[in-house]
């Protein structure tokens, strides 16, 4: 714990930094006129000071806990299913308007139903075809959300 | 005696058949656009607002004052169910209605909402009806400076809201606040963080965040577990609350109506900001604060109950002053501008058919949305006997159809799902959410409140103490700021009693 804290203090002052860099470029004004940088850069010096408190208390915490209890049996290879999904997200944000709502929102239930449960295809594909069909006429159709139609367009 | 006869004519015109259906019609769509995520409040009443202009006024302020309100009440049910807050002031409902539900809670969680919701919303129609005229001249005494110190005090309760440690939870609040500056700067109007991205100029939307932060990092943490959650293999005990949590609800929900109503009346107060301080209030109050975020009665009925009495008192400064407090309030704004009322102090003479019409309105809504949400309850609560495997897939399509449907963009769903993702990283690393969700929409109000303070003040800082009520919200964000410095040399001194053999201190 007090190690992925360490990394989540440096990640957040690395961020703090960036925020402290990018706001220099705008105005700071004065007390009396506050500019467009005024309130960023105090916001990134408070985030530092805030990183580094975290950072010290973490690291108070290391000598006593070592390097952290070994992940939970259920968490290993879940990460490479997180990335995969997270892939997959983006992949429809991508594929969205070329291809439509109904095939993307298709092959994303599908993707989602067949890794994680290996269950058989059939029940997989009418899930996904289920899912794509409802949710397009629940939405574009009743409530009227212009969302792409792709092929399906006329 | 003069206001029951005022209030009798309302109800002359409320329960019209006309009237009553719109009313019937409003708390429908609220609570449907409360639980269905994306659909926010404001952009259903910019949606129907032009479904409006064949209506006569009192029928149009009706229905979509029944939408916001509905929202209020129907944004807890995916928040307790699914951790997807509904909308912006379900988002503290998510800490403790979800853990309900994860126990086995759900329909105690549900019911505590809608009765609690109920309750509030009625209290706080009596007090609009009763306290209208006074409160809102109480809020003219709010100048920038005022506004200011309530946002500092608000942002440090926010930070409190992350449960763990108070470092962490106002890290997330300041990066909340960081994520709040992107976009135009409140005064000038120049761009900031933008990264030469158009669409940034605009800033992030709250409710993008709130949907990948909660809705699609949820699915990715579960995802990342080889055995899908217990959370809906919990057997459901019981539809509806027991009487030791009706007996723990029942002084959150009293002060929750309570502070709602106040904060409401406050332009910009609101549902949301009522609701986290709710939350942080009743975590001072409680005899058991560890049990926040792991499922307390208290903190599901003290916000439900505070966000839905805002919801109704931020109707006060706009029929009395004329002034909209939130963006769905402006929205009627407009609708009765284009009807030809004009809201202010004139409105209850001049017009007070809208008025104590919508004043009357609001008590039968209110019944309304009672009858609605009750019975559905176990409706809700069968979603939960659905695999999660078999949900999940149909909780992310819901929120990137949500996400789009905000403004019908691609973008905007490309954001839910980058915030998703951090949404996950921020779970693996032990920081809550909900306090960067919420510090996002009250930053850019602070700054513009601090900015326009140090002008009006020409830099003079005591600006914030020479005023009464903005020195004591400031020395109460002090007072909150320093409980842990205290609380750690009592301890260190109790220790030190303790090794010297002394017997400690009261």
């Amino acid at each position: 714990m007090a190690r992925r804290e360490a990394i989540a203090a440096a990640g957040a002052l690395l961020v703090a930094a960036w925020v402290f860099r990018e706001a220099t470029a705008l105005p700071f004004g004065s007390l009396r006129q506050p500019g467009p940088g005024f309130a960023p850069r105090w916001a990134a010096v408070t985030l530092a000071g805030l990183s580094v408190l975290l950072l010290v208390q973490a690291l108070r915490a290391l000598p006593s806990t070592g390097s952290g209890p070994p992940p939970a049996p259920e968490a290993r290879g879940g990460g490479l299913r997180v990335a995969g999904l997270v892939l997959a997200l983006a992949f429809y944000v991508v594929a969205l308007v070329p291809v439509g709502y109904p095939i993307c929102t298709f092959l994303l239930v599908l993707f989602m139903r067949r890794p994680t449960t290996r269950r058989a295809l059939l029940p997989a594909l009418v899930l996904a075809a289920a899912a794509a069909a409802g949710s397009y006429l629940l939405f574009a159709v009743w409530l009227r959300v212009p969302l792409p139609p792709g092929p399906f367009a006329g | 005696m003069e206001i029951l006869s005022l209030l009798g004519g309302g109800f002359a015109v409320a329960l019209t058949p006309t009237n009553l259906m719109y009313c019937f019609l409003g708390s429908l769509i609220g609570t449907a656009i409360g639980v269905l995520p994306g659909l926010g409040p404001p952009a259903t009443i910019a949606l129907l607002l032009p479904v409006t202009y064949g209506l006569a006024p009192t029928s149009a302020v009706i229905l979509l004052a029944g939408i916001f309100y509905g929202a209020m009440y129907g944004g807890s049910t995916t928040s307790i169910l699914l951790k997807i807050p509904g909308e912006a002031a379900s988002v503290v409902t998510c800490l403790d209605g979800y853990q309900m539900a994860r126990q086995g809670r759900a329909g105690a969680a549900l019911a505590i909402s809608a009765i609690g919701s109920f309750v509030a919303g009625t209290v706080s129609v009596v007090g609009l009806m009763l306290l209208a005229p006074p409160l809102a001249t109480f809020a003219l005494r709010f100048g920038a400076p005022e506004y200011c110190a309530l946002l500092v005090l608000g942002l440090l309760m926010v930070g409190y809201l992350g449960g763990g440690s108070m470092t962490k939870g106002l890290m997330m609040a300041v990066l909340g606040l960081l994520l709040g500056m992107v976009g135009l700067d409140p005064i000038v109007g120049s761009p900031r963080f933008t990264l030469g991205v158009f669409k940034l100029s605009e800033g992030f939307e709250f409710v993008l965040v709130a949907m990948g932060l909660f809705g699609i990092g949820e699915v990715l943490a579960n995802v990342a577990h080889a055995v899908p959650p217990a959370v809906l293999k919990t057997r459901i005990q019981g539809l509806l609350a027991s009487r030791e949590e009706w007996r723990r609800a029942g002084p959150p929900l009293a002060r929750g109506s309570l502070l709602g109503f106040l904060i409401g009346v406050l332009p910009g107060g609101g549902a949301v900001i009522s609701s986290f301080v709710s939350y942080a209030l009743e975590k001072r109050l409680s005899r058991h604060p560890e049990q926040f975020g792991k499922g307390a009665v208290e903190g599901v009925a003290g916000p439900e109950a505070a966000n839905n009495a805002a919801a109704t008192s931020s109707f006060v400064p706009l029929l009395t002053l004329g002034i909209p407090g939130n963006a769905s309030i402006a929205l009627i704004f407009a609708a009765l501008l284009i009807h030809g009322v004009r809201p202010g102090p004139l409105l209850v003479t001049e017009r007070p058919e809208v008025f104590w019409g919508l004043i009357a309105s609001m008590y039968i809504g209110n019944l309304v949305l009672l009858v609605l949400n009750l019975p559905l309850i176990r409706l809700w609560v069968k979603l939960l006997e659905v695999p999660y495997p078999l949900l999940a897939p149909f909780i992310v399509v819901f929120v990137l159809v949500g996400a789009y449907s905000v403004n019908n963009s691609v973008f905007d769903v490309g954001t839910t799902v980058a915030f998703g993702a951090l949404g996950y990283l921020l779970r693996k690393l032990d920081f809550e959410p909900a306090p960067l969700v919420l510090a996002m929409i009250l930053g850019p109000q602070l700054e513009a409140a601090l900015r326009r303070s140090l002008i009006y003040s020409r830099g003079d800082l005591m600006v914030f103490i020479e005023r009464p009520i903005a020195a004591s919200l400031l020395a109460l964000a002090a007072l909150m700021l320093l409980a842990p410095l205290f609380r750690w040399l009592l301890q260190r001194r109790v220790r030190e009693m303790a090794a010297a053999g002394s017997p400690p201190p009261d």
